[in-house]
């Protein structure tokens, strides 16, 4: 359950005051897939970084199940982050210098796991996005959409209760695209995962359960939750 | 704790796999040079140094140097006090030395020095001035007439090539005046000329004893010092003590006694030099490494916020970056270690030709070790600071790649 009271983030550009939210106030149901949508430079984004405590709020907060996130230290963010949240970014955001494979590990290794099973879990992971026979090529030897299946792997290693995903298709063809919009359905159906997914497009909207818009740093449409026939 | 350094570990291990191979060889090169250059000039004057001391026991002090007492001018009663310290346990031999002033003359050229007279046979057991001959013969008991030269004394033809007042060349065979402070003029012929290539030893005159006594006319029981070498391996406090303990009432100092004030001011001033020196070296490293790390860490700006970003501890990824130093640090010292060896080798073989002897450097462990801790200390510091200026940007900043 994520619950965010009326979060606001102004950032200076100079001298210039810019307001990115606007006192945005939201509750996402556990295992719920919500869309976040709105125009270039609506707050949706920057939403998304601070519920995935990425950002630091200017006021309001964000709870997750009944954590106060931004109450914790810099050390014990790093943690939850690490344990409770998967973040896949628009351009992928993979660490060069490592394997799919180990892209995927890392964050199991960092949370402790013993070195079998953290190789083992992020193997299977791979497996399950398609990526069997790529496991040992780096991120320069993938395609984008390859690329993009590691990144939503390594953001469910650790298995997390939510998975924030900031324009995951942005980037890629359509056949890629829809390739992981299936993905995060698979993930939302099988495990309950909540998701939360900033996206402009059209045709992203039957994957969802409910979709929020914004503008200028307001929700302006909470969204209904849809029934099967909405979609 | 231990979880951390495992992820550390992992990414430095990995970036140091995978990052840029020329750029990493650079570094452990550059590295290895700077430990090489921190080793070498202190290298060079613990050999000087070395040399020094072994020019000293081996031409002018032997091991133990016994001198009279404060006030006095002579040790009276030389051959009791040499009999006594022949019987001390641990000593090899003891000799004599008697000392007067001259002048010798030659062509026209003169020389004012102390001329010195021992017993050719205790000589050659104490000192290895013998070994040293650049032309002509040692002296032997009983040899009249003749007179042995330091290097210095002789000189050359060419007076430029001298450091003091000389002879001006003179050449075993030819003949010399001494007048003595006593007022006795000799003629002298040379029987031979040493060269050890100590400034005060080459620079000294040497008599036989019964020649001297010719000299003030009369039998010598009085000595200027003695010398004494002691058995191989023997700790020499413990022969002074002895020879205290024996009731000798004269000054005794073993070498090093002599040498502490002696040379304790060259060795500071050596050691400001060498201080100096070593600060310049790593003042090189650690801005060599500060640069690396820095265009390092700035060129992976975005996947350090990505690492942070995905929960990977800020401290874990200053670590990666420390532990990479670290790692160039010990290859470079490894490098840096096997070009000294390499370079010890070549000076034992050739070693460095000095006016004052052939400086063989010593490269000393403990040294060794001390430079490879400051190197290490500087460089994971020089590591740290672009690491920890970079991975405590803003998450969202780094990953932009916005400074």
């Amino acid at each position: 359950m994520i619950t965010v009271e009326d979060l606001e983030r102004v950032y200076l550009m100079g001298k210039v005051e810019v307001h990115a939210l606007r006192g945005v106030s939201l509750s996402v149901k556990q295992g719920e897939f919500l869309g976040v949508t709105g125009e270039s430079g609506s707050g949706k984004s920057t939403l998304l970084h601070l519920v995935g405590i990425l950002d630091q709020p200017t006021a309001g907060r964000v709870l997750i199940d009944t954590t106060d996130v931004y109450r914790l230290s810099a050390e014990e963010q790093s943690r939850f982050r690490l344990g409770r949240i998967g973040f896949v970014f628009q351009e992928y955001a993979l660490i060069q210098e490592l394997t799919a494979l180990e892209n995927v590990y890392l964050p199991s290794l960092a949370a402790g796991n013993s070195h079998r099973d953290h190789e083992e879990h992020a193997g299977a992971i791979l497996e399950k996005v398609g990526l069997e026979g790529r496991l040992n090529h780096l991120p320069r030897e993938l395609s984008g959409g390859e690329q993009q299946r590691v990144a939503i792997a390594r953001a469910l290693v650790n298995d997390p209760g939510i998975l924030l995903a900031d324009e995951p298709c942005a980037n890629l063809d359509s056949e890629n695209s829809r390739n992981i919009m299936d993905i995060f359905a698979d993930i939302n159906r099988e495990t309950g995962q909540t998701i939360m997914m900033v996206s402009h497009e059209a045709w992203h909207r039957p994957y969802f359960d409910r979709i929020i818009r914004l503008r200028d740093g307001r929700i302006v449409d909470a969204g209904d939750v849809f029934d099967d026939e909405e979609r | 704790m231990l979880q951390k350094i495992r992820v550390m570990l992992f990414l430095a291990w990995r970036s140091i796999q995978r990052g840029g191979r020329a750029g990493l060889m650079l570094n452990i090169v550059i590295i290895a040079l700077v430990f090489t250059n921190m080793l070498l000039l202190p290298s060079i004057i613990t050999g000087a140094v070395e040399l020094f001391n072994e020019q000293t026991v081996d031409y002018q002090t032997s091991d133990i140097l016994i001198s009279p007492r404060e006030d006095d001018r002579y040790i009276a009663d030389v051959d009791t006090l040499l009999a006594k310290i022949n019987r001390i346990p641990g000593v090899h031999r003891a000799s004599a030395r008697f000392a007067m002033g001259g002048t010798l003359i030659y062509k026209g050229k003169t020389v004012s020095v102390p001329v010195t007279a021992f017993y050719p046979r205790d000589e050659v057991e104490v000192t290895l001035i013998n070994t040293k001959m650049k032309s002509g013969t040692f002296l032997s008991s009983g040899d009249t007439g003749e007179i042995l030269l330091g290097n210095f004394v002789a000189g050359s033809e060419d007076e430029s090539e001298d450091f003091f007042a000389s002879l001006g060349g003179v050449r075993v065979g030819d003949s010399i005046t001494v007048n003595f402070e006593n007022g006795v003029s000799r003629e002298y012929r040379v029987k031979g000329i040493f060269q050890t290539k100590s400034y005060t030893v080459d620079y000294m005159v040497f008599l036989p004893w019964e020649e001297m006594e010719e000299i003030i006319g009369h039998e010598n029981t009085l000595a200027t010092e003695v010398l004494v070498k002691t058995d191989e391996g023997v700790d020499l406090d413990v022969v002074k003590m002895r020879i205290l303990s024996f009731g000798v009432g004269e000054k005794v100092k073993t070498w090093k006694d002599v040498l502490s004030g002696l040379v304790e001011e060259s060795i500071e001033s050596f050691n400001i030099i060498n201080q100096i020196s070593m600060l310049v070296s790593l003042v090189i490293a650690v801005v060599v490494i500060f640069v690396i790390i820095t265009i390092k860490a700035v060129h992976q700006r975005r996947e350090i916020g990505i690492l942070k970003a995905i929960g990977i501890d800020q401290d874990i990824v200053i670590g990666s970056y420390v532990t990479q130093v670290l790692f160039i640090c010990l290859l470079g010292t490894i490098l840096g270690f096997i070009i000294s060896q390499v370079l010890m080798i070549y000076f034992n073989a050739y070693p460095l030709e000095f006016p004052d002897g052939n400086v063989v450097p010593v490269f000393e462990y403990v040294t060794m070790l001390e430079n490879t801790a400051l190197l290490f200390v500087a460089s994971a510091a020089a590591g740290y600071v672009p690491a920890w200026r970079i991975a405590r940007q803003n998450i969202l900043d780094a990953i932009r790649g916005q400074a």
